[in-house]
């Protein structure tokens, strides 16, 4: 499968010292990966070099177009910030509107099922913070891009959004090719609904793990051991 | 739409909804009415007629009120965007970075600019009985130098929301400036001048970095007065450049503070980490 996100020597300097060593990385299309590390291990920090928000030394290549200074760059990718708080007496409607103006989509095409988000018409200052999370969400699939960038898009839903998010997201996968990155600080949690996880520790890329291998290899052994068992 | 257009129009819709704003706008109403009847009463018991004493108290009014909320407004913008997380929303959509100081600009003037119609629209309605044809020039310069003063207030202040990390520190920043702009250096140059035997080219260069006082002698300038009305620095401006020319170099000096933050804020976005 193409390479969808390719990115070459990162690294990313404070005044303080390094947020982001030597960042190497590779995915194709049509993954989910899950980025763990602990608490300032940079998570964040790549997230947002990946989405443009940060300057860095190295390269970032999106289907193989560099991201850069170029709004068209960014074309392709949808970001969703940790947090996210919208100014409470905008209404939801008027929020996604923006994006969606921002972005050039029509504002319909968010792949989240009806009712994930509450109606249009209700305020900020309403809304719960899961549902305030939902519609930061929304925004970030607006135009379904082709690599999501989501930095811990789970932590303020309750386990039917989880559920639905996760369902959304691995669809978006398997039709559409869509790859995101999500960032988690329990990566293990996410097992079994990622296909790869990335582990990050002071500022650097320390491992890389194919799940799906993993879950290939499970499968086989369970029906070696099947076999076995059978005969 | 333009992402310009498109940034501007939520400002501008998030400012009038905001309750500070709202308050600010409504004192500045209430205080151009305030001041526009007196001024009213005291033109019919003196016999007098035209907007003279109306126009010169809104001439400090319309200084003084505006360029403090446009600095609020503008410093309160693109940082508490960033505190929010909203700016890094905003700037992952495929837009320049830049088009986002710009729409704050615009969105944020467009807001003041309301605010400041209804004020000054009230006061016209009161001052239409007494008005005659020829005040109509010496209003459009008291509005227009508002306007320009109000604007450049907003471009310093979203200058600044692009410069700071954290709303506290653009506020302070703003609120600092503008006490420095509206008494400090004027103040400070008034004691200083004599002793530092300060030469033409200073007394110009003082007046055209206090957007405030070039508003000021620009409002002053189309109501007529002269003298002492002006202040020292009007009068040095009238005597070296004539009426015409003051009134050019003054609103050119206005562009230019409109303008010149403005590049600044938008050269800080693009170039600047959010």
């Amino acid at each position: 499968m193409p390479e969808l996100l390719s990115v070459e020597h990162l690294n990313k300097a404070y005044r303080s010292g390094w947020g982001l060593h030597d960042i190497n990385l590779e995915l194709p299309s049509g993954v989910i990966a899950a980025l763990g590390g602990p608490n300032g291990s940079g998570k964040s920090t790549l997230l947002r070099c990946l989405a443009g928000l940060s300057r860095y030394e190295g390269a970032v290549r999106i289907g193989g177009r560099l991201v850069d200074g170029d709004p068209a760059s960014r074309e392709d990718i949808g970001y969703l910030a940790q947090t996210v708080a919208m100014p409470e007496q905008a209404t939801i409607g008027e929020v996604i509107d923006l994006f969606a103006q921002l972005r050039g989509v029509d504002r319909d095409t968010i792949p989240l099922p009806e009712g994930y988000v509450r109606e249009d018409h209700q305020r900020i200052e309403i809304l719960s913070g899961g549902q305030r999370h939902r519609v930061a969400l929304a925004v970030a699939l607006l135009g379904t891009p082709s690599l999501l960038l989501l930095d811990e898009p789970v932590a303020n839903l309750d386990e039917q959004g989880r559920a639905t998010f996760w369902r959304v997201l691995r669809r978006l996968r398997d039709e559409r090719g869509v790859t995101a990155i999500v960032s988690s600080p329990s990566p293990s949690e996410l097992r079994g609904l990622v296909d790869l996880a990335l582990h990050m520790d002071d500022g650097s890329l320390v491992r890389q793990e194919d799940l799906r291998v993993d879950a290939e290899r499970d499968q086989d052994n369970g029906q070696a051991y099947a076999k076995e068992t059978c005969a | 739409m333009s992402a310009t257009n498109v940034v501007a129009g939520w400002q501008y819709r998030n400012s009038v909804r905001a309750r500070w704003v709202l308050i600010m706008g409504a004192i500045f109403a209430l205080m151009c009415v305030v001041v526009t009847l007196l001024a009213f009463r005291t033109v019919r018991e003196l016999g007098l007629t035209g907007i003279g004493p109306a126009s010169a108290t809104l001439v400090n009014l319309g200084v003084l009120l505006p360029s403090l909320m446009g600095l609020l407004l503008g410093a309160g913008s693109v940082v508490a965007d960033r505190e929010s997380g909203m700016l890094s929303m905003m700037c992952a959509q495929p837009i320049r970075r830049s088009s986002v100081a710009t729409g704050a600009f615009l969105g944020l003037t467009g807001s003041l600019w309301s605010t400041l119609g209804i004020g000054f629209g009230v006061s016209m309605l009161i001052l239409a009985g007494v008005a005659k044809s020829s005040d109509v020039p010496a209003l459009a310069t008291l509005i227009g130098a508002t306007f320009a003063v109000a604007a450049g207030s907003v471009s310093i202040g979203v200058m600044v929301s692009t410069l700071v990390r954290s709303r506290v520190q653009a506020v302070s920043i703003a609120v600092g400036l503008w006490i420095v702009l509206s008494l400090g250096v004027d103040l400070a140059l008034a004691a200083l001048a004599p002793s530092l035997h300060m030469g033409p080219g200073a007394l110009l260069f003082s007046i055209l970095v206090n957007p405030l006082e070039a508003g000021r002698i620009l409002a002053l300038l189309g109501t007529n007065f002269h003298g002492t009305a002006l202040g020292p620095f009007g009068a040095y401006l009238l005597e070296r450049f004539g009426k015409v020319g003051t009134v050019l170099v003054l609103s050119g000096d206005l562009l230019a503070w409109i303008a010149l933050p403005l590049m600044v804020a938008r050269r800080a976005m693009s170039r600047n980490d959010l």
